[in-house]
Parts: structure tokens; sequence; C-alpha cells
């Protein structure tokens, strides 16, 4: 008989059941004949036959009670049966159980080999479980500290932040301690009911190879820029030579600009490589955006190269407290670009306003547009839209990078609106807190 | 007398609050320490504008102390807490007063590195100083993990280093005195790093009455003005009754 198929007894013991209702029968009738009353008869076999079928369930219940599966009572018929069937069942479950073990077992070891540390996490951020390489990178003690909070074990405030900000989209790199030279690359994966999976990796060496890549682009800056001041002091001067042959007059004028070019370049590269060095800027002095844009748009309309208007709309007069000079700059490159594509007789809005989510600085032009592939990559350094298009206007390719980087240390992001033709419109967001009221 | 389990509670409420202002006091702790790393850094490395950082991030650890002293008084007020509990609450309101320490020793620091940031660095570059700041910043990083962990065993040990921090704060002081009388020329100098070396043994200090605090919350046992060795003989033979 299998489980799960219809309930019911098998021929063999329907037949040992009729074996022993007839003999039961047959000696009833035998002890009947015997005293001369049959009701005795009946009595004395159906109390023999009570008596061993509780006898039996006695048994049976000793053995359920004992630990010793094995041991199971030797019974015929119907009990015959019932035992079978637990013994089935108890197997079954034992065999399941032991599959179970093996493959937690075998999960388990796998992840212990994993290089990369894995800590689980209950929703209090208490810990359930981790492996030995995650022991290992952030000095758990294999006894004890299960069931400890993650954060009281690990307390570099980058980390305690990060995890009780719960936005768990990007990884966040953090010294492992203040006594080591080891990076730390923290990922939290939430699964489960509130449940979170932390993933640690070292990440040491990209970290020294992150900082020595910015020490070079620096360095690399600081001396090309002295060359350069020579080379292009000298093509001044010689571009203002009157004695100068006549065929060389181009090339040299072709060569200043240039050269001019290469220095915006290097200023740039420099500025960008200062504002990585630098974390957030702490708090600053409060700066007048509608006075600053005001003053940019001075500078613009005095340019007399240019044939664009330039509108101005300071809807606030709440201050945002920063960096002066990176403001400047961020505000100076995003108005550079809009010049640069706006064709004459284009407008460029300028707007300064504050609401409930913070400060917006936007600057929308009616220029070319940019096509909304190459929205996503456009603060990239030297990522050029086309070929053509700004290697002929002059810019550094750098812009925008900039702006991204002055923003993010000013906790502000960067929001880019664009459609070819019609023309863009670059969004500067800033947090409440960087907000201040106008005297 | 038997370390305390102070891991399971029966309102589940009242141990989310106490396990809330643990891991507060830890956070507080975290950010502590990271203070006083990088006012060392900005001392050793001569980096005014790290200092300087430092410095005006003190207001933080103040504001941290503020709003865990109120919730332990919140505790106070409406749990009523007893026993463990109650040594819990009483330790971290002192703890946080030490780490509070901590962080204007570290402001300090962060003060005085930017100054001396314009100053000529000696040809040791601070070795002294740095051996004596690793050694500190061990002992506040060991005495947060044995808060932590509530490992009596831990906070113990670690109050113990107290005594090297003073040890070499009084031969650095002497160092000094000897560098002024041979060319006066570094006196403001060596001024300036017996107030740094001043904060650390001062940093040490508070981070041994936390490690106090510590062993109290854990077995209820006052230990400050006793001998380490005595406590550490008592601690060996309550171990041994258990």
């Amino acid at each position: 008989m299998k489980l799960g198929s219809k309930p019911g007894l098998s021929a063999s013991a329907w037949r040992g059941l009729l074996v022993q209702a007839a003999l039961a029968v047959l000696a009833a009738l035998l002890v009947g004949e015997l005293t001369g009353h049959i009701g005795v008869g009946l009595a004395a076999v159906l109390g023999a036959l009570l008596l061993r079928q509780l006898y039996l369930l006695q048994r049976v219940l000793v053995w359920l009670q004992g630990d010793r599966v094995d041991l199971a009572p030797d019974a015929g018929g119907v009990w015959g049966d019932v035992i079978g069937l637990i013994m089935r069942l108890f197997r079954r479950k034992q065999y399941h159980k032991r599959r179970m073990r093996q493959l937690l077992r075998e999960l388990r070891h796998s992840t212990a080999a994993i290089p990369d540390g894995v800590v689980m996490l209950n929703p209090a951020a208490e810990i359930l479980w981790f492996n030995r390489s995650a022991g290992e990178l952030l000095h758990l003690r294999n006894r004890g500290d299960v069931g400890l909070r993650i954060d009281n074990l690990v307390r570099r405030p980058e980390f305690v932040n990060y995890l009780r900000e719960g936005d768990y989209r990007s990884p966040v790199v953090v010294q492992a301690s203040d006594l080591s030279e080891q990076y730390l690359h923290f990922q939290i994966v939430p699964y489960g009911a509130g449940q979170l999976l932390l993933l640690v990796r070292d990440v040491t060496r990209q970290a020294q190879l992150e900082a020595m890549r910015k020490d070079f682009v620096a360095n690399a800056s600081h001396e090309l820029r002295s060359p350069l001041t020579v080379i292009a002091g000298y093509l001044e001067t010689l571009s203002q030579d009157e004695a100068l042959e006549p065929g060389l007059s181009g090339p040299i004028q072709e060569m200043r600009r240039q050269a001019l070019r290469m220095t915006a370049i290097v200023q740039d590269l420099l500025e960008l490589s200062r504002l990585e060095a630098e974390g957030a800027v702490p708090r600053g002095e409060p700066i007048d955006i509608g006075a600053l844009l005001a003053q940019l748009r001075d500078d613009l309309r005095s340019r007399k190269t240019l044939a664009v208007e330039v509108r101005l709309a300071a809807e606030s007069t709440d201050r945002l407290v920063g960096e002066e000079a990176q403001i400047h700059s961020a505000c100076a490159n995003l108005l550079e670009n809009a010049a640069k594509y706006t064709p004459t007789g284009g407008v460029i809005t300028m707007r300064w306003w504050s609401d409930a989510q913070g400060g917006h600085l936007s600057v929308a032009d009616t220029g070319i547009g940019i096509a909304p592939e190459h929205l996503p990559r456009l603060t990239e350094r030297f990522y050029r839209v086309d070929a053509g298009r700004s290697r002929a206007s002059g810019g550094s390719g750098l812009g925008l990078a900039i702006v991204k980087h002055v923003l993010q240390r000013h906790g502000g992001s960067l929001q880019i609106e664009s459609e070819e033709g019609r023309g863009s419109t670059f969004s500067c967001h800033f947090p409440v807190s960087r907000l201040l009221p106008a005297a | 007398m038997e370390a305390a389990d102070l891991t399971h509670h029966t309102s589940r409420r009242f141990n989310e609050d106490l396990e809330r202002v643990r891991a507060k006091v830890l956070a507080m702790g975290g950010f502590v320490e990271q203070q006083l790393s990088q006012a060392l850094t900005a001392l050793i490395d001569g980096d005014s504008a790290l200092g300087q950082s430092v410095a005006s991030q003190d207001y933080k650890v103040n504001g941290m102390e503020v709003s865990i002293d109120e919730e332990c008084s919140r505790i106070l007020a409406t749990r009523a807490p007893a026993a463990g509990d109650l040594r819990m609450v009483v330790a971290t309101i002192k703890t946080i007063t030490d780490l509070e320490r901590i962080g204007d020793e570290c402001e300090r620091i962060g003060n005085i590195a930017s100054r001396l940031a314009n100053v000529e660095r000696p040809a040791d570059r601070y070795r002294e100083v740095k051996h004596l700041g690793r050694t500190v910043q061990l002992m506040v990083h060991n005495m947060l993990d044995a808060c932590a962990r509530l490992d009596s065993t831990l906070a113990l040990d670690t109050a113990r280093q107290d005594r090297y921090v003073d040890e070499e704060y009084e031969s650095i002081q002497r160092q000094c005195i000897t560098f002024m009388m041979e060319d006066p020329r570094t006196i403001r100098r060596a001024l300036e790093v017996m107030w740094v070396v001043r904060s650390l043994e001062r940093i040490g200090d508070h981070a041994k009455n936390i490690c106090e605090y510590i062993i109290y919350m854990v077995h209820g046992k006052d230990i400050r003005h006793t001998s380490l060795e005595r406590v550490a003989e008592e601690l060996k033979s309550e171990a041994a009754r258990a």
C-alpha cells in the first residue's frame, strides 16, 4: 500500500481479518457447545480479543513514546499495517531531514568558501549568520556575535549612515578602521521579510589605484601648466610681431588659440581633481544667488559677439549656503554651455526659486538641444555629443563634470532635460538644509 | 553575583528602546573614533583644512550627546527600569558624557593641528605622538568593542592600557622639555605638542572611565577607585564560582 493511494486495507489484511473473525466465531461456538451457554462462550472470546487489542495498542503507544524506531512491536493484521505505515512515514521524514541537512551544509560550505564576506541580518540589523570571510574582514567573533547589531560592531559613520538610511541601490566604500589602510566595499541586498544580506569585499587595491589615478591627474595637470604658460606667452609675443613673415601669421594665430584651449583644459582638470580630493562642503557662507546670476548675465551681455537674449528670474531671495567660488564656477559653466549652443536670436533663461524640496537653479536655452541617448553620459569627462560640435567652440569637455562635482559636494543633484532642436534645461537641486532666508 | 543577561527582556518595546539607545551610543562612539583619527592625521600630515574640519564637526558629537541624554531621561521617567536595565541607563548617561569629552579633546587636537600646519614639522614627524595616538586609538576602539559585546574581560584589559598611555605621556613631556632647552626656537611647537599629548592622555582616561562603566553595567559592581588588579581577581573568582 502506498502513501497517498486511496485509503483502505490491503487484501492480505482483509483476509487476515476474515480469518480472525471466522476463528473467533468458531471458538465461540465451540465454547458454547462445551458449556451449553452460547452467551458465555461469546463473552469469553470477545473479551480475549479485546484484551489482545488493548495489549497491542499499549505496545504501539510504548513504541511511539520511545526513541528507538527500529524496535517496532511485532504484530500482524491491521496493527501490523498501522505500524508499517508509521515506520514508512517516519523513514520518509528522516530521509527528507537528512537531505535538507545535507543541502544546508553544502550551502553553508559554499557560502563559507566565497572569498567575499556574507552576513545575514534580520530586520533589526542583528546578525543571524556570517561566513568566514566576513568574520575575518569585520573582526566578528564566531561565538557571541550572532544576535548583536551589526552597526554596534562595525561603527564607521559612513557604514552606519548607509545602513540606517535604507537606500541600498548603490554600494559604499569605507576605510575598515583608523588603524589600517584597508578599504571595504559594502553592499546591502534586502531579501525575504525585511531581512538584509550584507556583502563585504576588500577593495584596498582598487582604492589605492583610484588614489594613484587622482594623484596622477593632479600632478600631470600641474606639471603641464608651466610649459604651457611659456608656449602661450611666446606665441602671444610672436603674433604681435610686425616683422613676421605674413605667411606665418595664420598658423601662429591657430597655435595661440590651441595653446589657450590647452590651458583651459589643464585648469579645468586641476579644478576637477581639487573637487574630487575634498569631501563635502561642511558649511560655507550664504550666497546671494540672485546677485550672482545677475552678474553673470551682465558679463554675458557685455560680450559683443553674442546675439542672444539673456533673461533672469530670481523668484526667491533665499541664500544658498556653500562655497561661493565653486557655485560661481558651476553657474558660469552652465551659462557658458547655454551661450555656446544657442544660435543668434535665441533666448537663455536663468531661474532661481525655492520650495519645500529645497532650492532650485535652472538654466534653459533655446539652442540645438541634445539627443536623449547622450543625456546619461553628458557629465562624463571629455564626453562629446558629436566630435565636430564642441571642438569647434573650444570647450574643455570638463564643464559639466565640474558642475556635477560641485553639486555633489553641496548635497545637490543635476537634472538635464533636452529636446533636439528645441533647447535644453539644466536644473540644479539643492537640499533644504542648504537654504537660509535672506537677512 | 552573576553577569547580568542584558539581551532579553519581557517587554519587547522596552527592549527595543534600550537597544536603540545602545546603538546610538555606539554610533556616537564610531563618530568620535573617526574624529580622533582625523585629528591625528591632520597633525601628522600637517593638513590644516582637515584639522579645521574636525574642529567644526564637534557640534555633531554634542548634538548626539543631548539626544541620547533626552532618550535616557525618557526611559527613566516612563519605564522606571530596575536592576540591570537601570544600570544600563545610568552607565549610558555617564558614557556619553565621557564620549563627549573625548570629542572635545579631538576638537582641541584638530585646532592645534591646523595651527601647527603652518609651522615647520619636526625631523621625527611626530613619531612619539603618532605612537601614543595609535595606543589611544586602539584603546577607544577596544572600549567600544567591549561596549558592543558587553565584554567585561576586554573592558578590563582596555582599562589597564591606560597605564601605558600615562607612562608614554610623561616620557613625551620630558622629551619636549629637552627640546625646548636645546633649541628655544622649538618652544612654540613643543608647547602645542604638549597640549596634544595632554589631550591624548585625557582621552585615555575617558576611555578607561567608560570601561569601568561597562564592568559596572555587566556585573553591577562599582570598580571606580579600586585597583584594577583587585577587580581582575574578583572577576576571576566569580567566574570560578559560576
